[in-house]
C-alpha cells in the first residue's frame, strides 16, 4: 500500500511538472535559499543570502535560465535544526522549488536534506562545513546533496599544516566549543595532529555564551603552548582573544574560517588581530571576475566601513547559484534528477569568485572545493587579509580541484 | 601560586558579575516574597539603552543614571502587569509565569529593535591589564567590584536606616500588618520592583564591556545569578556577595584543576547541598511560617 502511494506520487509529480513546463513556459525557476538571517550566525546567513541575490540578479537581467527568470524563496531558518525541518517541508510541497542552495549550521544542514533527498532535488550547500554532510545518502543509489564550501576534513589539517609545519610550533592547544560544530571539529584536528606526530598539550572546552575564558587559557599556558587551535563561532572565540589580553599572554590563534566573522572581529578588537583561518575567498580584488563581484556587492548592499560581513559566505552563496544555473541549463529541464545528473557531469567550465569549477563534481565526488584552493586569511586592521603575500600573488592565478 | 590568585582573581570578578544580578532577585523577594523571572531581560536591556545611549555619544557615565530610570520604569510596568494581579488573589504561581513571560516578550522586542547579534559595548576604561600580587586584573572587572560592593553597602543602609526602607522591611516581615499600620504596602512592592529592574540595568551596563551585548546575554547569566541568591540566601545583601565570589570561584578553579567540561558543575553541586541542608541559604535569615 505504502509502495502504491509512493508510486502514485510520484507518477503524479512527475506528470505535473511536465506539464506544468509545458503550459507555463515563462514561470520563473524557483530556488529555494536557506541560512539563519538572524542570531548568532547571521552574518554568514545574510552574507550568503546576498551573494546569492547578486547571482540571482546578474543572471536575470542576461535573460535568465531556459527563457524562464530565477526566483529566489528565501527561508530564515534562525539557525535551528527544526525551523530548517519545516522549512525543507515548505519548499518541498508548497512552495514547489527546484533546487535549494544554502545552509550555515552544519546540524540543519542534516536534518533538513532528507526531505530535498526524498523528493529529488538537489541541494547546493555552500556554506556549511561538517564534514559528513555531503555523505548523509551515501548508502542511497542517488545522492542530491552537493556542496562548494571548504568541508572540516579540509580545513583541519590545513590548520595543522599551518601551526606545525608552516610556523614550526610544537606545542599546541585546542580550545573548541561544546556543539556539535566544535566538537566535531575537535576530533578532526587531534586527528590531523596525530598524522604530524603531534598530541595537543592540552584540550579544552568551552559553552556558547561564556563569559570566561580564564581556566582554559592558563590551562593551556601552563601546558605551555606556542599556538591556540580554535574550533567554535564568532563572540566566544572574541571571548578567548579578550581574555588572553587580560591574562596578558599572547600566543597565535589559528582556527576554523569562524575566525573570520565580523562578530569575532569586532568584539575582539585590537587583541584579536593576527588570527589566522582558512579561506576561499579574501575580500580583494584578484582578478576581474572577483573585482566586479565585490564592487557590485559592495554598490548593491552596502555594507558598515565597506567590509562583506561574511566574504566567503558571499562568495560561495554567488557560486553556487551560478553552478545551479549551468547544470539547469545544460539539463535543459527543471527536473531535479536531470539537474543532478547535469551536476555530476557539468561539460562545461564555470567561472565563479572562489575558482573556476571545471567538473567540479561526479557521481562519487559531491564537493566541489579541494585542499588546494583555501588560502590562509589573517585579521589585520579590522578586517581579513591574505595571511601569505605569495598567496595574494598567485591569487590572480585561479586554483582549480584537483 | 601565581596561579591560584589569577584564577581566584578571575573567579571573583566573575562572581561579582553573577551578583550584581543577584541583587534583584534579593531586592523584590525582599518584599513580595515573589521573584523577577526576567532579571536576566531586565538585565539585557538595560545594557542594549545603554549601548544605543552612548552610541548617541552620550558620555558612559552620564548615560548610568538614564539606564537606572529606564529600569525603574521597566521594573515597575513587570510589577503592575504580571506580579500585582497574582498577588491579589494569592496566587502562588501565577507571578512565576507572568514574569518568564514578560522577559520572552521583552527578549523578542529587543531582538526586533537591536538584532540578534552579540555587540561590543565600548569599556570606559583603558582595556589593557593591571598588575596586581602577580595576577592580571582588568580596571573593569575592579569597577564590576566596587559597583556590587557599593550596590549591597546602599541597600543595606537603605533598609536599615531610612523610613522608606523600615516600610519595606516591615512589609516582608508581615504585609497584612505593615498595611494595617499605614503602609501602602502595593506601593513598597512597586518601589521594590522598581528598584530591582533598576539594579539590573545599572549591572547590565556594569558589565556588558566584559561580557559582549545581546538580546540572549540575560539567559545564562539570569540562571547563574539564581544560583548565586539560593546559595547566599534571598534576604541578604552579604550573602549575595558571598554566593557570588564563591560561584565565581568554584568555576575557575574547577575549570583549571578538574576540566573545563565540567566547571559548572560544582556551582550546582553546592546549590543542591544548600537546598538540602540550609535552604534559607548560607546567609539567609530563616522565615518562621506561621499558618
Amino acid at each position: 500500500m505504502i509502495r502504491f502511494t509512493k508510486i502514485a506520487t510520484a507518477v503524479a509529480l512527475a506528470s505535473m511538472s511536465s506539464f506544468t513546463s509545458m503550459a507555463m513556459a515563462a514561470d520563473p525557476i524557483k530556488i529555494g535559499v536557506d541560512g539563519p538571517f538572524t542570531g548568532g550566525s547571521s552574518s554568514m546567513g545574510v552574507s550568503m543570502r546576498d551573494g546569492v541575490r547578486l547571482a540571482i540578479e546578474e543572471i536575470n537581467k542576461s535573460g535568465g535560465v531556459l527563457g524562464r527568470q530565477l526566483q529566489a524563496v528565501e527561508r530564515d531558518d534562525e539557525a535551528k535544526n527544526e525551523r530548517g525541518v519545516q522549512i525543507a517541508q515548505e519548499l518541498v510541497n508548497k512552495e514547489k522549488v527546484v533546487a535549494v542552495v544554502g545552509y550555515i549550521n552544519t546540524g540543519v544542514a542534516l536534518a533538513s536534506q532528507r526531505f530535498f533527498q526524498e523528493a529529488k532535488i538537489p541541494v547546493m550547500n555552500n556554506v556549511a562545513t561538517g564534514s559528513i554532510i555531503t555523505k548523509q545518502f551515501d548508502k542511497e543509489p542517488e545522492n542530491y546533496v552537493f556542496r562548494n564550501a571548504a568541508h572540516d576534513s579540509i580545513q583541519a589539517p590545513m590548520i595543522v599544516e599551518e601551526a606545525i609545519t608552516r610556523r614550526g610550533f610544537k606545542k599546541v592547544a585546542i580550545l573548541a566549543d561544546s556543539t556539535n560544530y566544535g566538537q566535531l571539529g575537535r576530533e578532526d584536528l587531534e586527528k590531523a595532529l596525530k598524522a604530524k606526530g603531534v598530541t595537543p598539550v592540552a584540550v579544552e572546552k568551552f559553552n556558547i555564551k561564556d563569559v570566561d575564558m580564564t581556566a582554559q587559557l592558563l590551562k593551556a599556558k601552563e601546558a605551555g603552548a606556542e599556538a591556540v587551535l580554535t574550533y567554535g563561532i564568532g563572540p566566544e572565540l572574541a571571548q578567548i582573544a579578550n581574555g588572553m589580553t587580560k591574562l596578558g599572554w599572547k600566543v597565535p590563534l589559528i582556527g576554523s574560517w569562524t575566525l573570520s566573522m565580523a562578530n569575532y572581529i569586532d568584539n575582539a578588537g585590537p587583541g584579536g588581530e593576527g588570527a589566522r583561518m582558512p579561506q576561499t575567498f579574501v575580500q580583494e580584488p584578484t582578478n576581474p571576475k572577483r573585482q566586479s563581484f565585490i564592487i557590485s556587492y559592495l554598490k548593491t548592499f552596502n555594507p558598515k566601513n565597506a567590509r562583506m560581513d561574511s566574504p566567503v559566505s558571499a562568495a560561495q552563496g554567488y557560486d553556487s547559484v551560478y553552478l545551479l544555473a549551468a547544470a539547469i541549463k545544460q539539463a535543459n529541464s527543471t527536473e531535479g534528477p536531470k539537474i543532478k545528473a547535469a551536476l555530476e557531469d557539468l561539460k562545461t567550465p564555470v567561472e565563479g569568485v572562489v575558482t573556476t569549477y571545471n567538473k567540479p563534481f561526479t557521481k562519487t565526488d559531491h564537493e566541489a572545493i579541494t585542499a588546494n584552493i583555501p588560502v590562509f586569511g589573517e585579521v589585520k586592521g579590522g578586517k581579513v587579509v591574505y595571511a601569505y603575500p605569495d598567496d595574494q600573488k598567485k591569487a590572480s592565478v585561479v586554483q582549480m580541484k584537483k | 601560586m601565581q596561579i591560584l590568585t589569577q584564577l581566584i582573581f578571575s573567579g571573583i570578578a566573575l562572581g561579582m558579575i553573577y551578583a550584581v544580578i543577584a541583587f534583584g532577585y534579593q531586592l523584590t523577594f525582599a518584599t513580595s516574597d515573589t521573584l523577577n523571572f526576567g532579571q536576566g531581560d531586565a538585565l539585557m536591556l538595560g545594557a542594549l539603552v545603554g549601548l544605543t545611549l552612548v552610541g548617541l555619544g552620550i558620555n558612559y557615565w552620564l548615560m548610568i543614571p538614564l539606564v537606572c530610570l529606564f529600569g525603574a520604569f521597566q521594573g515597575a510596568v513587570v510589577e503592575r502587569i504580571g506580579v500585582r494581579p497574582a498577588i491579589k488573589i494569592k496566587s502562588e504561581f501565577g507571578w512565576i509565569m507572568s514574569t518568564i513571560a514578560l522577559g520572552i516578550i521583552f527578549k523578542n522586542v529587543a531582538e526586533n529593535v537591536w538584532g540578534r547579534d552579540d555587540l561590543k559595548f565600548p569599556s570606559p576604561l583603558p582595556e589593557s591589564p593591571l598588575k596586581f600580587l602577580g595576577a592580571n586584573v582588568l580596571p573593569m572587572e575592579i569597577l564590576v567590584v566596587v559597583g556590587a560592593v557599593l550596590m549591597m553597602l546602599a541597600v543595606e543602609v537603605f533598609n536599615r536606616k531610612s523610613i522608606y526602607g523600615k516600610a519595606v522591611v516591615a512589609t516582608f516581615n508581615d504585609r497584612d500588618a505593615a498595611k494595617l499600620m499605614g503602609i501602602n504596602t502595593g506601593l513598597v512592592i512597586t518601589f521594590s520592583y522598581a528598584l530591582s529592574s533598576m539594579s539590573a540595568a545599572f549591572a547590565g551596563v556594569l558589565i556588558a564591556p566584559l561580557t559582549l551585548t545581546g538580546a540572549t546575554m540575560g539567559a545564562v547569566l539570569g540562571l547563574k545569578a539564581f544560583a548565586v541568591a539560593i546559595i547566599g540566601g534571598l534576604t541578604s545583601g552579604m550573602g549575595i556577595i558571598v554566593g557570588g565570589i564563591i560561584l565565581g570561584i568554584a568555576e575557575t578553579t574547577t575549570g583549571f584543576y578538574l576540566s573545563t567540561g565540567y566547571k559548572d558543575v560544582p556551582g550546582l553541586v553546592l546549590l543542591l547541598i544548600v537546598l538540602a541542608v540550609r535552604p534559607q541559604g548560607l546567609f539567609g535569615k530563616s522565615a518562621i511560617k506561621k499558618v
